[in-house]
Protein backbone atom coordinates (compact mmCIF):
# COMPACT_ATOMS: atom_id res chain seq x y z
CA UNK A 1 0.00 0.00 0.00
CA UNK A 2 3.10 2.22 -0.08
CA UNK A 3 2.43 3.63 -3.54
CA UNK A 4 -1.29 3.97 -2.94
CA UNK A 5 -0.52 6.08 0.13
CA UNK A 6 2.12 8.04 -1.74
CA UNK A 7 -0.15 8.82 -4.72
CA UNK A 8 -2.82 10.04 -2.32
CA UNK A 9 -0.37 12.75 -1.18
CA UNK A 10 -0.12 13.90 -4.83
CA UNK A 11 -3.86 14.56 -5.23
CA UNK A 12 -4.34 18.05 -6.67
CA UNK A 13 -0.90 18.12 -8.32
CA UNK A 14 -0.15 17.87 -12.02
CA UNK A 15 1.28 14.54 -13.21
CA UNK A 16 1.87 12.90 -16.58
CA UNK A 17 0.73 9.30 -16.94
CA UNK A 18 2.42 7.36 -19.72
CA UNK A 19 0.51 4.27 -20.84
CA UNK A 20 1.84 1.00 -22.24
CA UNK A 21 0.37 1.99 -25.64
CA UNK A 22 2.62 5.13 -25.57
CA UNK A 23 -0.27 7.56 -25.01
CA UNK A 24 0.88 10.21 -22.50
CA UNK A 25 -1.81 12.12 -20.60
CA UNK A 26 -1.09 15.14 -18.41
CA UNK A 27 -3.63 16.27 -15.86
CA UNK A 28 -4.41 17.08 -12.26
CA UNK A 29 -4.43 13.94 -10.10
CA UNK A 30 -8.03 13.69 -8.87
CA UNK A 31 -7.90 10.33 -7.11
CA UNK A 32 -6.23 6.94 -6.92
CA UNK A 33 -7.42 3.60 -5.55
CA UNK A 34 -5.69 0.51 -4.18
CA UNK A 35 -5.24 -0.98 -7.68
CA UNK A 36 -3.46 2.26 -8.62
CA UNK A 37 -6.28 3.11 -11.01
CA UNK A 38 -5.88 6.83 -11.61
CA UNK A 39 -8.36 9.63 -12.27
CA UNK A 40 -7.13 12.83 -13.88
CA UNK A 41 -8.96 16.11 -14.46
CA UNK A 42 -8.13 18.93 -16.92
CA UNK A 43 -6.38 16.40 -19.10
CA UNK A 44 -4.42 17.09 -22.23
CA UNK A 45 -2.61 14.66 -24.45
CA UNK A 46 0.80 15.06 -26.00
CA UNK A 47 0.54 14.79 -29.79
CA UNK A 48 -3.23 15.39 -29.82
CA UNK A 49 -3.42 15.18 -33.64
CA UNK A 50 -2.41 11.51 -33.38
CA UNK A 51 -5.16 10.82 -30.83
CA UNK A 52 -8.09 12.97 -32.09
CA UNK A 53 -10.67 11.08 -30.00
CA UNK A 54 -9.02 12.42 -26.83
CA UNK A 55 -10.17 15.95 -27.78
CA UNK A 56 -13.70 15.00 -26.65
CA UNK A 57 -12.70 14.31 -23.05
CA UNK A 58 -11.43 16.65 -20.34
CA UNK A 59 -11.05 14.11 -17.53
CA UNK A 60 -10.32 10.43 -17.45
CA UNK A 61 -10.11 7.20 -15.48
CA UNK A 62 -7.04 5.11 -16.32
CA UNK A 63 -6.92 1.44 -15.40
CA UNK A 64 -3.84 0.83 -13.25
CA UNK A 65 -2.73 -2.18 -15.26
CA UNK A 66 -2.17 -0.15 -18.45
CA UNK A 67 0.17 2.38 -16.82
CA UNK A 68 3.87 2.24 -17.72
CA UNK A 69 5.14 5.37 -15.93
CA UNK A 70 3.90 8.28 -13.91
CA UNK A 71 6.12 11.37 -14.25
CA UNK A 72 6.05 13.07 -10.87
CA UNK A 73 6.28 16.78 -10.02
CA UNK A 74 9.83 17.33 -8.73
CA UNK A 75 8.82 19.42 -5.71
CA UNK A 76 6.53 16.77 -4.28
CA UNK A 77 9.00 13.96 -3.71
CA UNK A 78 10.35 13.75 -0.14
CA UNK A 79 13.04 11.13 -0.66
CA UNK A 80 13.77 10.61 3.07
CA UNK A 81 10.10 9.89 3.71
CA UNK A 82 10.04 7.43 0.80
CA UNK A 83 13.16 5.62 2.05
CA UNK A 84 11.66 5.21 5.53
CA UNK A 85 8.32 4.05 4.16
CA UNK A 86 10.05 1.55 1.84
CA UNK A 87 12.12 0.07 4.70
CA UNK A 88 9.01 -0.21 6.84
CA UNK A 89 7.10 -1.92 4.00
CA UNK A 90 10.01 -4.32 3.31
CA UNK A 91 10.09 -5.36 6.97
CA UNK A 92 6.34 -5.84 7.11
CA UNK A 93 6.19 -7.97 3.95
CA UNK A 94 6.96 -11.66 4.47
CA UNK B 1 14.24 -4.32 15.90
CA UNK B 2 18.03 -4.12 15.48
CA UNK B 3 20.11 -3.27 12.44
CA UNK B 4 18.70 -4.63 9.22
CA UNK B 5 20.62 -7.66 8.11
CA UNK B 6 22.90 -6.97 5.16
CA UNK B 7 22.61 -10.47 3.74
CA UNK B 8 20.72 -11.54 0.65
CA UNK B 9 18.31 -14.36 1.49
CA UNK B 10 15.72 -13.75 -1.17
CA UNK B 11 15.68 -11.79 -4.45
CA UNK B 12 14.06 -8.67 -3.03
CA UNK B 13 16.83 -8.37 -0.38
CA UNK B 14 19.16 -7.36 -3.21
CA UNK B 15 16.93 -4.39 -3.98
CA UNK B 16 16.68 -3.47 -0.30
CA UNK B 17 20.45 -2.95 -0.30
CA UNK B 18 20.14 -0.69 -3.36
CA UNK B 19 17.87 1.88 -1.73
CA UNK B 20 19.23 5.41 -2.40
CA UNK B 21 21.75 3.92 -4.88
CA UNK B 22 21.79 4.31 -8.63
CA UNK B 23 20.40 1.20 -10.33
CA UNK B 24 19.83 -0.07 -13.85
CA UNK B 25 16.33 -1.25 -14.80
CA UNK B 26 15.49 -3.05 -18.02
CA UNK B 27 11.84 -2.72 -19.01
CA UNK B 28 9.51 -4.15 -21.65
CA UNK B 29 9.42 -2.38 -25.01
CA UNK B 30 13.22 -2.01 -25.35
CA UNK B 31 13.36 0.55 -22.58
CA UNK B 32 16.19 0.98 -20.12
CA UNK B 33 16.29 3.22 -17.05
CA UNK B 34 19.19 4.42 -14.99
CA UNK B 35 18.32 6.27 -11.80
CA UNK B 36 18.44 6.51 -8.03
CA UNK B 37 16.08 4.11 -6.24
CA UNK B 38 13.90 5.96 -3.73
CA UNK B 39 11.06 3.49 -3.18
CA UNK B 40 9.89 0.02 -4.22
CA UNK B 41 7.34 -2.60 -3.19
CA UNK B 42 6.88 -6.37 -3.61
CA UNK B 43 5.47 -5.90 -7.14
CA UNK B 44 8.66 -4.05 -8.14
CA UNK B 45 6.74 -0.83 -8.52
CA UNK B 46 9.42 1.82 -8.03
CA UNK B 47 10.12 5.51 -7.71
CA UNK B 48 13.39 6.55 -9.30
CA UNK B 49 15.10 9.95 -9.21
CA UNK B 50 17.45 11.63 -11.71
CA UNK B 51 16.34 9.14 -14.32
CA UNK B 52 17.77 8.69 -17.78
CA UNK B 53 15.52 6.63 -20.04
CA UNK B 54 16.91 5.01 -23.19
CA UNK B 55 14.45 3.71 -25.80
CA UNK B 56 15.81 1.57 -28.63
CA UNK B 57 13.79 1.38 -31.85
CA UNK B 58 14.42 -0.36 -35.16
CA UNK B 59 13.21 1.52 -38.23
CA UNK B 60 13.22 0.48 -41.87
CA UNK B 61 14.66 3.16 -44.17
CA UNK B 62 12.04 4.17 -46.79
CA UNK B 63 14.54 4.21 -49.67
CA UNK B 64 17.22 1.66 -48.92
CA UNK B 65 15.05 -0.64 -46.74
CA UNK B 66 17.93 -1.02 -44.35
CA UNK B 67 17.32 -1.52 -40.64
CA UNK B 68 18.25 1.57 -38.68
CA UNK B 69 18.68 1.14 -34.95
CA UNK B 70 17.89 4.37 -33.10
CA UNK B 71 18.26 5.16 -29.44
CA UNK B 72 16.35 8.03 -27.87
CA UNK B 73 17.29 9.35 -24.47
CA UNK B 74 15.36 11.59 -22.12
CA UNK B 75 15.86 12.81 -18.57
CA UNK B 76 13.08 12.69 -15.98
CA UNK B 77 13.55 14.19 -12.47
CA UNK B 78 11.21 11.75 -10.67
CA UNK B 79 9.51 8.73 -12.16
CA UNK B 80 7.09 6.09 -10.89
CA UNK B 81 7.57 2.81 -12.77
CA UNK B 82 4.87 0.14 -12.67
CA UNK B 83 6.36 -3.23 -11.70
CA UNK B 84 4.72 -5.28 -14.45
CA UNK B 85 6.89 -3.49 -17.05
CA UNK B 86 10.11 -4.46 -15.29
CA UNK B 87 12.28 -7.25 -16.73
CA UNK B 88 15.38 -6.95 -14.54
CA UNK B 89 17.04 -4.74 -11.96
CA UNK B 90 20.77 -4.51 -11.52
CA UNK B 91 22.35 -2.87 -8.47
CA UNK B 92 25.39 -0.58 -8.74
CA UNK B 93 28.77 -2.26 -9.04
CA UNK B 94 30.47 -2.51 -5.66
CA UNK B 95 34.14 -3.13 -5.00
CA UNK C 1 -5.66 3.34 7.54
CA UNK C 2 -9.10 3.39 5.96
CA UNK C 3 -9.50 2.57 2.29
CA UNK C 4 -12.53 3.29 0.17
CA UNK C 5 -14.49 0.09 -0.55
CA UNK C 6 -12.89 -1.74 -3.49
CA UNK C 7 -14.17 -0.80 -6.91
CA UNK C 8 -16.04 2.36 -6.01
CA UNK C 9 -13.84 4.49 -8.27
CA UNK C 10 -16.47 4.74 -11.02
CA UNK C 11 -19.44 5.87 -8.91
CA UNK C 12 -19.09 9.45 -10.16
CA UNK C 13 -19.26 8.20 -13.76
CA UNK C 14 -22.58 6.35 -13.37
CA UNK C 15 -25.24 7.51 -15.86
CA UNK C 16 -22.68 9.72 -17.61
CA UNK C 17 -21.79 9.59 -21.29
CA UNK C 18 -18.28 8.14 -21.49
CA UNK C 19 -15.66 7.57 -24.14
CA UNK C 20 -13.79 4.32 -23.57
CA UNK C 21 -10.57 3.30 -25.24
CA UNK C 22 -9.98 -0.45 -25.46
CA UNK C 23 -6.66 -2.29 -25.59
CA UNK C 24 -7.08 -3.01 -29.31
CA UNK C 25 -7.38 0.75 -29.95
CA UNK C 26 -11.15 0.82 -30.50
CA UNK C 27 -13.17 3.67 -29.00
CA UNK C 28 -16.64 3.08 -27.61
CA UNK C 29 -19.00 5.83 -26.47
CA UNK C 30 -21.94 5.00 -24.23
CA UNK C 31 -23.78 5.73 -20.99
CA UNK C 32 -22.38 3.85 -17.97
CA UNK C 33 -25.19 1.97 -16.23
CA UNK C 34 -23.26 -0.52 -14.07
CA UNK C 35 -19.70 -1.54 -13.10
CA UNK C 36 -17.79 -3.71 -10.61
CA UNK C 37 -14.36 -3.89 -8.95
CA UNK C 38 -12.72 -5.21 -12.15
CA UNK C 39 -14.06 -2.23 -14.11
CA UNK C 40 -16.38 -4.57 -16.02
CA UNK C 41 -19.05 -2.22 -17.34
CA UNK C 42 -22.51 -2.13 -18.86
CA UNK C 43 -22.96 0.62 -21.46
CA UNK C 44 -26.27 1.74 -22.88
CA UNK C 45 -26.68 3.46 -26.26
CA UNK C 46 -23.16 2.31 -27.13
CA UNK C 47 -21.55 3.38 -30.40
CA UNK C 48 -18.13 2.65 -31.84
CA UNK C 49 -16.41 5.84 -32.98
CA UNK C 50 -14.15 5.30 -35.97
CA UNK C 51 -11.87 8.15 -37.01
CA UNK C 52 -10.02 8.06 -40.33
CA UNK C 53 -8.08 11.22 -41.18
CA UNK C 54 -10.59 14.07 -40.84
CA UNK C 55 -13.68 11.84 -41.10
CA UNK C 56 -15.50 10.07 -38.31
CA UNK C 57 -18.52 7.84 -37.90
CA UNK C 58 -20.42 6.60 -34.84
CA UNK C 59 -21.67 3.05 -35.44
CA UNK C 60 -24.59 1.99 -33.19
CA UNK C 61 -23.94 -1.11 -31.07
CA UNK C 62 -26.87 -1.18 -28.61
CA UNK C 63 -26.17 -2.43 -25.07
CA UNK C 64 -22.63 -3.62 -24.38
CA UNK C 65 -21.04 -5.41 -21.45
CA UNK C 66 -17.30 -4.72 -21.53
CA UNK C 67 -14.78 -6.90 -19.74
CA UNK C 68 -12.67 -4.64 -17.53
CA UNK C 69 -9.28 -5.98 -18.54
CA UNK C 70 -9.81 -4.66 -22.07
CA UNK C 71 -10.24 -1.09 -20.86
CA UNK C 72 -7.32 1.29 -21.25
CA UNK C 73 -8.96 4.54 -20.22
CA UNK C 74 -12.28 6.26 -20.12
CA UNK C 75 -13.30 9.86 -19.92
CA UNK C 76 -16.54 11.78 -19.53
CA UNK C 77 -17.49 13.18 -22.91
CA UNK C 78 -17.29 16.97 -22.73
CA UNK C 79 -20.77 18.10 -23.86
CA UNK C 80 -19.25 21.12 -25.64
CA UNK C 81 -16.75 19.00 -27.54
CA UNK C 82 -18.65 15.80 -28.17
CA UNK C 83 -17.64 16.04 -31.81
CA UNK C 84 -13.86 16.33 -32.07
CA UNK C 85 -13.13 19.79 -33.51
CA UNK C 86 -12.26 19.78 -37.21
CA UNK C 87 -13.76 16.35 -37.89
CA UNK C 88 -16.62 15.70 -40.29
CA UNK C 89 -19.29 13.07 -39.65
CA UNK C 90 -19.95 10.54 -42.42
CA UNK C 91 -22.08 7.41 -42.76
CA UNK C 92 -20.92 3.91 -41.80
CA UNK C 93 -20.57 3.01 -45.50
CA UNK C 94 -18.36 6.03 -46.13
CA UNK C 95 -16.10 5.34 -43.15
CA UNK C 96 -15.72 1.70 -44.29
CA UNK C 97 -14.63 3.00 -47.70
CA UNK C 98 -12.14 5.34 -46.02
CA UNK C 99 -10.70 2.45 -43.96
CA UNK C 100 -10.34 0.39 -47.13
CA UNK C 101 -8.57 3.24 -48.92
CA UNK C 102 -6.20 3.66 -45.99
CA UNK C 103 -5.44 -0.08 -45.94
CA UNK C 104 -4.91 -0.09 -49.70
CA UNK C 105 -2.41 2.75 -49.38
CA UNK C 106 -0.49 0.81 -46.71
CA UNK C 107 -0.64 -2.34 -48.86
CA UNK C 108 0.73 -0.50 -51.92
CA UNK C 109 3.61 0.80 -49.84
CA UNK C 110 4.21 -2.80 -48.75
CA UNK C 111 4.17 -4.22 -52.29
CA UNK C 112 6.54 -1.49 -53.46
CA UNK C 113 8.90 -2.62 -50.75
CA UNK C 114 8.45 -6.28 -51.75
CA UNK C 115 9.26 -5.39 -55.38
CA UNK C 116 12.38 -3.58 -54.31
CA UNK C 117 13.46 -6.65 -52.33
CA UNK C 118 12.89 -8.74 -55.45
CA UNK C 119 15.10 -6.39 -57.49
CA UNK C 120 17.79 -6.64 -54.85
CA UNK C 121 17.84 -10.42 -55.30
CA UNK C 122 18.56 -10.03 -59.01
Amino acid sequence: MLFYSYFKTLVGKEVTVELKNDLAITGILHSVDQYLNIKLTNTHVQNETKYPHMMSVRNCFIRGSVVRYVLLPAGSVDVELLHDATRREARAAP
Amino acid sequence: MGEEEATVKEPLDLIKLSLDERIYVKCRGERELRGRLHAYDQHLNMILGEVEETVTTVEIDDETYEEIIKTQKRSIPFLFVRGDSVILISPPLRS
Amino acid sequence: MDYPPPGTALVEELDQKLLIQLRDGRKIIGVLRSFDQFANMVLEHAVERIIVGSLYSDIPLGIYLLRGENLVLMGQVDPGREVPPGLQQVSEAEIRTAIKAEKEEARLKGTMRARMDFLDLE
